[in-house]
């Protein structure tokens, strides 16, 4: 399946995939493809941890999961666009939904990889608090380690952008050379340019750190307005929940019950 | 498969070059091609995409349309089952509206979808000259090599005739008006026709005479094609 077959071209060689996102090459394939293999393996997940509720939690929580990533950086995706160009970034809209969509088909890869481990523990041990724990917890690591894919995605591809610009590059020498023969002022405007495009590099570093807290707290919340994804034990399937409360809070009364301090 | 075989072979990434859009078994773009009825591999292959498609769409549509239902209220425990049928009734009818859009786009296609079979045929050919070569390579084998260079000429005589017709389909697709180069690639093929005629004629009959007849097929399909586009 070539769906497949892009997103372990993305694992293996990371480089050449995040040059040819900078080169705009073939962004729209790579999107569907992407797009579909992370919902497949996003739907799988979900299937397993609905599973300890029944069948059709299975598949309520098989379409929830992927819908749940997917949705979150749809939401999330205009405002780093926008930011960005704001900032002097050159990229397409189709490469900022190909940047971010390397961190979700990253968590889905990684979370395929915990399915094991997941059915696992859950046909060995019946403790509704402890798998609820065990899935937060494998959901925090794989999505720290997609977040961390996609900043790296994004400071290469905005480490090789402003280089680019450059005409070409000049050895030490050449440079002092170089500078010799060109006018006081075009000298001063070069250097400018070149503050200004470091000054708008950070800036987009930071406007990025931003929109990862910001992505975080959206998906957080969205995942909390289509919970169930579980099910709880012992009774009948909901296909959603009265919206109480905040995820960050139930994850502590959890811990606290699991801990026995409740 | 021996180099000047492998030669002769028309590659996807070549087919990508020269039509300017991906293609693959099933599709051409993202239009599905006319085939995809005619091998159950290739069927599969479509219904596997069909579902992937719908899947994809019922995981935006159904979730959102929760979150909107829940936040507008309309959505309560009593009308769950209604609301949920009416939220797959709007996938099922963006699905048919992403299907309707795709077998719309195919219809200006066509002409591409048949040069495109006219390639899997070459490529056909170049298999089975291969399968031949290896069969022959074997001692005391009964299948000798008759003429392997007038197939090889006949061979590269298609190709590039496949590739001016595809190159002329491309620049009529985009253009869509007279353009200098296309009676340059039509005399191109013709000449090549030509060629696979008399090909054909000195050839006597063996295991090659039915490839080189199969070449010259593609070669008068193709002409049927770019006479019909030179009528538009």
């Amino acid at each position: 399946m070539r769906h497949f077959a892009t997103l372990i071209s993305l694992l293996r060689d990371r480089k050449q995939f995040f040059d040819e996102i900078r080169r705009d090459y073939k962004t729209e394939k790579k999107i569907g493809s992407l797009l579909i293999a992370s919902s497949v393996f996003l739907a799988s997940y979900g299937a397993i941890i609905g599973a300890s509720s029944g069948w059709l939690q299975m598949i309520s929580s098989a379409i929830k999961l992927p819908a749940l990533y997917l949705i979150t950086l749809t939401i999330c995706l205009p405002t780093l666009y926008f930011f960005d160009i704001l900032f002097g970034s050159a990229l397409s809209f189709g490469q900022y939904a190909l940047l971010v969509l390397i961190s979700v088909s990253v968590i889905s890869v990684l979370l395929f990889s915990f399915a094991p481990i997941t059915l696992f523990f859950l046909i060995s041990v019946h403790d509704y608090n402890f798998f609820l724990l065990l899935n937060v917890a494998i959901f925090a690591f794989t999505g720290l380690m997609g977040i961390k894919f996609l900043y790296q995605a994004m400071q290469t591809i905005d480490r090789i952008e402003p280089a680019e610009a450059q005409p070409a590059v000049l050895e030490p020498a050449e440079i002092d050379t170089a500078n010799d023969f060109l006018p006081v002022d075009a000298l001063a405007n070069r250097e400018k340019t070149l503050t200004s495009s470091s000054n708008n590099q950070q800036t987009r570093k930071r406007l990025l750190q931003f929109w990862l807290v910001l992505y975080g707290l959206v998906g957080s919340q969205l995942g909390w307005t289509l919970r169930p994804f579980f099910g709880a034990p012992g009774e009948p399937f909901q296909l959603f929940r009265n919206i109480e409360g905040n995820f960050y809070s139930q994850v502590f009364r959890t811990l606290f019950t699991l801990l026995g301090w409740n | 498969m021996q180099t000047d075989l492998n030669e002769l072979r028309i590659t996807p990434s070549q087919l990508e070059k020269v039509t300017g859009l991906e293609v693959t078994d099933i599709l051409m773009g993202k239009v599905y091609r006319p085939t995809v009825f005619r091998s159950t591999k290739r069927f599969l292959s479509f219904l596997l995409t069909e579902t992937l498609t719908l899947g994809l769409i019922l995981i935006f549509c159904l979730p959102l349309s929760l979150v909107i239902g829940r936040g507008l209220g309309i959505l309560t425990t009593s009308n769950t089952v209604p609301f949920l049928l009416t939220a797959l009734g709007i996938a099922i009818a963006l699905f048919a509206i992403w299907n309707g859009w795709t077998w719309q786009k195919g219809k200006g296609l066509k002409t591409l979808a048949h040069l495109l079979d006219e390639v899997d045929k070459h490529n056909e050919i170049i298999d089975a000259v291969h399968i031949i070569d290896e069969l022959g390579a074997i001692q005391n084998s009964t299948i000798q090599v008759i003429d392997r260079e007038e197939i090889l000429k006949a061979l590269s005589a298609t190709r590039e005739s496949l590739l001016n017709a595809l190159m002329t389909e491309k620049v009529l697709r985009k253009h869509q008006q007279f353009m200098a180069r296309r009676q340059e690639l039509f005399a191109n093929i013709e000449t090549n026709l030509a060629t696979l005629q008399t090909l054909q004629a000195n050839q006597q009959a063996n295991e090659y005479g039915q490839l080189l007849n199969e070449a010259l097929q593609i070669g008068m399909s193709l002409r049927q094609e770019l006479e019909k586009l030179d009528r538009q």
